[in-house]
């Protein structure tokens, strides 16, 4: 699904990210983890041609992502608050992300009743703006958001931070049901160790741009991952 | 306190992410604001001596008197369209031990320096001077111009009051349109009322006492309001129900469906666009300016064709110049989601279309000053449909400034969104369609200048698919650019 050959980026003399070579397989689903700077979020950029790469490439299912558009389709994420139109209903957004991605108003009300509990009654027909709303609810639809049109890559970053409990058990329940049955890739980054281990099959750790560690998720990769980041 | 304050805003202005570029543009405003100041002053002081020539019968201070009512209704309109009231940055303060009586009285003074208390001043003084020179008494003139500026300085404080309601700015141009068409038609002569009040004013120092009460009065309501929302409930944002209106009749334009829904969301639901598309609704009314003139001396019909093309253009403009940075704050999510830029584009220009179509449609009374203004108008609207609106959406790539959506734009002073591009931009928007016009006219005459300026506007649309195209490279070139630009917050 993915494959990023010699990819680096630089600002100025800083590399911030550095990776020689990556293949992520079709259904796989990817946790990323490192510490702050790491370069989990510039390569969720690069992989969604947002910041240009200083080297290398990023083909997504065989497409360059910075030559053609075409990788968009199949292609879902959601980073951060600007990922969201502040001045819309979240019915509204859904609705226009559908419409986006060719899913008809019905579409995304059936859609839409399978997150019943995630939304908590705390989403759907409260009459607010998504600017007005929490940044734990924010967050919430901008994930489903991600999910609307069966895309074939979803890339969350931090899915986790800024979530209840409840809705953190919840989100990974989700996730891990949506690699299993369908042939999705998930890419996912986040501090919460033990979250990712859940939930990913496969974890790459990045250190100061460096891929440092790439192992199959196993029950001792939890005790490996904390041993490395316990200084 | 008020001291301490004052190091804060300077520190934030000194250390803010676009000082050093934003210096020359500051320095550039500051001569603009100077100039007009300056235009202020020989405003002043022309008032008198130009309705002294033109009205010989009447006395220049009671004809001010009588329509500075106008004035003042006029003024409130600009002060609620384009001020920005004061920001302090408070959420830190609130829990420091500082007297929120003192954080409110700092917010309301930072209030009153802004030009647009500067520029009445500016008039008044120099044409109180010019009144005592013509010897009236000086005790009188000096106790109207209190009372005169008391009153628009009070218009500082009420702006801030209906600054959040748009029912009562609403009513106010209702009002104010009411009166000029009651005056206009002679029906009740409102200047008659006001103009008694006034020349009361000037003649009995003791009534300017009625302007400083209501200004401390303002002063005292402006305090209240801000003391009273000076709490996070009411500090981040006032939620309001919303309002879903059904545009599914959009759906017609097929692709560029969704887009188009979105933006009049997005006009209807934000504080900056929704002023700046009110403000572009005075365009309808600037080709009159030109007509009066013409009216009492001569004019140039390619002066005239300028004028003509702002009517429909108001929205390109205004509006306009900001695309795609009205978008900005979701920048990402278009540029990561499937959508081609084309589509974007594509959607971008028929709002504008539309634009064009319903300020034509509401500048139809301009055929009640003959076929030559009308036809004019007609050829201005293909102009912006044909020509306009590409040169509008080729500016965006220019212009990489983050914009608030939720946040008042200032006048003068805030560089959000200005940029010397902008300027040069705007140039070719305003002398194309002297030129298109004005060539053609100087060698056939008056038809064929605007067949010219309307068959140009004609090709331009029907080549339209590839002149996006073009656009769209340039787009796509400066991706990586504005996505950057527009991640960084102020």
């Amino acid at each position: 699904m993915i494959q990023a050959t010699n990819l680096t980026k630089k600002y100025g003399d800083v590399t911030v990210l550095n990776i020689k070579n990556l293949h992520i397989k079709k259904g796989q689903s990817i946790g990323l983890v490192g510490n702050n700077g790491a370069g989990k979020t510039t390569f969720f950029n690069l992989l969604l041609d947002l910041i240009e790469p200083t080297t290398g490439e990023i083909l997504n299912n065989n497409i360059k992502v910075d030559k053609s558009e075409d990788w968009k389709p199949f292609t879902s994420a959601f980073i951060d608050e600007s990922f969201l139109i502040g001045y819309l209903t979240p019915e509204e957004y859904f609705y226009f992300i559908g419409e986006l991605r060719g899913k008809s108003k019905t579409d995304i009300d059936d859609f839409l009743t399978q997150f019943t509990e995630i939304f908590n009654d705390e989403i759907l027909n409260k009459k607010k703006y998504l600017r007005d709303l929490s940044k734990g609810n924010q967050k919430k639809a901008g994930i489903i958001a991600a999910l609307i049109g069966e895309p074939e890559l979803i890339i969350l970053d931090e899915p986790f931070a800024n979530l209840d409990p409840t809705t953190q058990i919840r989100l990974k329940k989700m996730l891990t049901s949506l690699t299993k049955n369908k042939n999705v890739t998930v890419l996912i980054s986040s501090h919460d160790l033990g979250h990712v281990t859940e939930v990913c099959e496969r974890i790459i750790v990045l250190d100061k741009g460096n891929l440092i560690k790439d192992l199959q998720t196993s029950p001792e990769t939890l005790k490996e991952l904390e041993a490395h980041f316990t200084v | 306190m008020f001291k301490k304050f004052i190091s804060l805003e300077w520190k934030q202005f000194k250390r803010s992410a676009n000082f050093n570029k934003g210096l020359a543009i500051k320095i550039f405003m500051g001569i603009g604001v100077f100039f007009l100041l300056m235009y202020a002053i020989g405003a002043g002081v022309f008032l008198y001596f130009g309705l002294e020539e033109f009205f010989p019968e009447t006395k220049p201070w009671t004809l001010v008197n009588n329509f500075i009512l106008f004035w003042f209704l006029l003024e409130l309109t600009f002060r609620y369209l384009i001020q920005k009231m004061p920001v302090i940055h408070i959420k830190p303060l609130l829990i420091l031990p500082i007297k929120r009586k003192s954080v409110v009285h700092y917010g309301l003074s930072k209030s009153l320096i802004s030009i647009f208390n500067f520029i009445p001043l500016f008039i008044l003084l120099p044409f109180s001077v010019v009144l005592m020179i013509k010897g009236q008494s000086p005790t009188n003139v000096i106790a109207w111009f209190v009372g005169v500026y008391c009153i628009s300085l009070s218009l500082n404080f009420v702006t801030l009051l209906i600054n959040k309601s748009d029912a009562i700015f609403y009513s106010i141009i209702g009002v104010l349109v009411c009166l000029i068409g009651l005056e206009y038609f002679e029906i009740l002569k409102i200047s008659t009322f006001a103009g008694k009040a006034f020349n009361f004013l000037s003649q009995n120092t003791y009534v300017s006492l009625l302007p400083i009460i209501t200004l401390i009065a303002s002063y005292y309501f402006g305090f209240k309001f801000m003391y009273k929302n000076l709490n996070l409930d009411n500090l981040d944002t006032k939620i309001k129900n919303v309002n879903t209106t059904d545009l599914s009749w959009l759906n017609r334009f097929g692709d560029v469906a969704p887009f188009l829904k979105n933006d009049l969301k997005l006009i209807w639901r934000n504080v900056r666009p929704k002023k700046t598309v009110l403000s572009a609704g005075i365009f309808l009314f600037y080709a009159l300016y030109f007509i009066l003139v013409k009216q009492s001396g001569g004019n140039l019909p390619v002066l005239m064709a300028f004028a003509m093309m702002f009517v429909t253009g108001g929205f390109a403009m205004t509006f306009g110049q900001f695309v795609p940075s009205w978008d900005s704050e979701y920048y990402q999510l278009l540029m990561s989601q499937n959508i081609r830029y084309k589509t974007y584009l594509d959607a971008k220009w028929y709002l504008m279309g539309f634009a064009v179509i319903v300020s034509f449609i509401l500048a139809t009374p301009y055929i009640y000053f003959g076929w030559r203004i009308y036809s004019l108008l007609i050829a201005g609207a293909f102009f912006n449909l044909g020509i306009n609106s590409y040169l509008v959406l080729f500016g965006g790539v220019l212009n990489r400034m983050p914009l608030k959506l939720n946040e008042k734009a200032k006048a003068f002073g805030n560089t959000q969104g200005f940029k010397m591009s902008n300027m040069l931009i705007a140039l070719p928007k305003i002398f194309l369609p002297m030129l298109l016009f004005g060539v053609p006219y100087a060698i056939w005459g008056f038809n064929s200048g605007i067949i010219t300026i309307i068959a140009f506007g004609i090709v331009g649309i029907l080549l339209k698919n590839y002149i996006l195209k073009k656009i769209e490279n340039t787009y796509q070139k400066t991706k990586y650019k504005m996505i950057a630009a527009y991640n960084q917050k102020n």
